[in-house]
């Protein structure tokens, strides 16, 4: 009997552990990407890309993660999309092979390979984004992370949403144009999520 | 002199083309005597190339394959040149790799695109390409001014109309193959003297020449009919010129027919950006 409750026991062990690993998807209306870099040694511009999905999920026993954000660079936006007496607006260079070519390249992708815990709550993600058909490693330090009911649907949902930042060199994922002091090498991000436990 | 250097639009527009003009300047004085003078265009562009994107070739993208493209061209034009004689079927041979080489960089991208868009891209791509290759090959490989004036308008009517079309990288490969040209005709201008041009020139300039300006269609903004256009600018230095005025002077006026081609391009992707009304 009592081998009956331990073979028992450790076949359930699995059961339990998987238990504690939820998963979520990203909300593609609250997940937002933001960039940011020099232009011209002058100001700093802004742009964000409107449509990102993914999943990512959390064991808090484990203290593991997973995290992959797909993003459509077609989306790119810096609010520039009025042509005024211009030929192309700075939203359209910015998608033609200058820069994120958009029509050979339409997604971005940032897989996390590692997830830093600090106590309950993930703290820094290390994975790879993919650019331009180049891998790259890429961290991203969790400046904000909240679980738990959604109020919006009365509690019924499960979310977990924050902030993340990170940073990169362009010219690591082959893209040149405009370096050294034209268009800044170093661009940063700043990422709103949310995602719905499934 | 530091601070001109260090002015944004120079480093991004000016630097590239001096120094692609200037390399290919050297290639073709050097070159020119072993009817090799040709291989300016090609220097030209890859200098430019240097300059603005760097000369990787991985991961293999559209415009890296344009770069494997423009080295071979010559090869394959000092192959021509020197161990086959210019035939009609040499001329529709070279088109058709032409197009096949179009297609092999292009594919990947248009299959991205919804059908009938890229239908009508690539077969703009093929077409003009495939026409621009042969023409150039069959009526420009035998006169060095007439393939130049052809190669100078190719150049810089892809290149304006690429800037045009919302991509400065590839408006400026495109005006260093006019630079290239150019630094091909100005010894022949100088001198008053006739080079080789053959296939190691119409072959490079004509084939890099469509590839970048099809780049500037599938991967920008360029119209198809944009693209068409240009396709004609080799028919222009194929009309008349005083046979007897100076080899500086019909080198002039080639270009101008050429330009004049090259400007109706350029100035359809200014007008009519997207689309013709009607």
């Amino acid at each position: 009997m009592i081998q009956l409750a331990l073979g028992l026991m450790f076949l359930t062990l699995p059961l339990a552990s998987a238990a504690q690993v939820e998963s979520y998807n990203i909300d593609p209306f609250h997940t937002v990407p933001y960039w940011e870099t020099d232009h011209i040694g002058f100001a700093t511009m802004r742009g964000r890309f409107d449509r990102a999905t993914g999943n990512f999920s959390i064991d808090r026993a484990a203290k593991t993660g997973t995290l992959e954000i797909v993003i459509q660079t077609a989306t790119l936006s810096t609010g520039d999309t009025d042509r005024g007496v211009r030929r192309r607006t700075r939203d359209e260079h910015l998608r033609s092979p200058d820069f994120f070519n958009v029509a050979e390249f339409p997604t971005m992708t940032y897989r996390a390979t590692n997830v830093r815990f600090a106590g309950d709550g993930p703290d820094v993600i290390e994975g790879e984004l993919t650019l331009l058909g180049v891998t790259k490693p890429v961290s991203l330090k969790v400046e904000r992370w909240r679980c738990g009911p959604d109020p919006r649907t009365a509690g019924k949902r499960y979310q977990c949403g924050g902030n993340v930042t990170g940073s990169f060199k362009r010219s690591d994922f082959g893209m040149k144009f405009g370096l050294p002091t034209a268009i800044g090498d170093d661009v940063k991000l700043w990422m709103s999520f949310y995602g719905f436990r499934n | 002199m530091d601070e001109l250097l260090s002015n944004p639009a120079v480093q991004v527009g000016i630097v590239p083309i001096l120094a692609a003009f200037t390399v290919a300047l050297v290639v073709a004085l050097l070159l020119h005597p072993l009817r090799l003078g040709g291989l300016a265009v090609v220097a030209a562009f890859l200098t430019t190339m240097y300059f603005v994107s760097g000369l990787a070739l991985s991961p293999l993208t559209a415009t890296r394959k344009i770069i494997i493209l423009s080295i071979a061209a010559p090869v394959v034009g000092i192959l021509m040149d020197f161990a086959f004689k210019p035939t009609r079927m040499g001329g529709a041979v070279l088109a058709l790799c032409a197009a096949a080489g179009a297609f092999w960089v292009f594919w990947p991208v248009l299959a991205q695109k919804p059908t009938a868009e890229a239908w009508l891209l690539g077969a703009s791509a093929v077409v003009a390409i495939a026409f621009m290759v042969g023409y150039a090959q069959l009526y420009l490989a035998g006169d060095a001014v007439r393939a130049g004036a052809a190669g100078l308008g190719l150049g810089l009517g892809t290149g304006i109309a690429a800037i045009l079309s919302a991509s400065v990288s590839y408006g400026l490969y495109g005006i260093a193959l006019g630079a290239g040209a150019g630094a091909f005709l100005l010894p022949q201008m100088i001198t008053g003297r006739k080079r080789s041009a053959g296939a190691t020139f119409t072959l490079t300039v004509t084939l890099t020449a469509g590839l970048v300006a099809a780049g500037a269609m599938i991967l920008a903004k360029l119209p198809w009919y944009s693209l068409l256009v240009l396709a004609l600018v080799p028919v222009g230095p194929r009309l008349p010129v005083p046979e007897t005025a100076p080899v500086w002077l019909q080198a002039v006026l080639l270009s101008l027919y050429g330009f004049v081609i090259g400007g109706a391009a350029c100035t359809l992707a200014w007008r009519f950006p997207d689309g013709i009304p009607g």
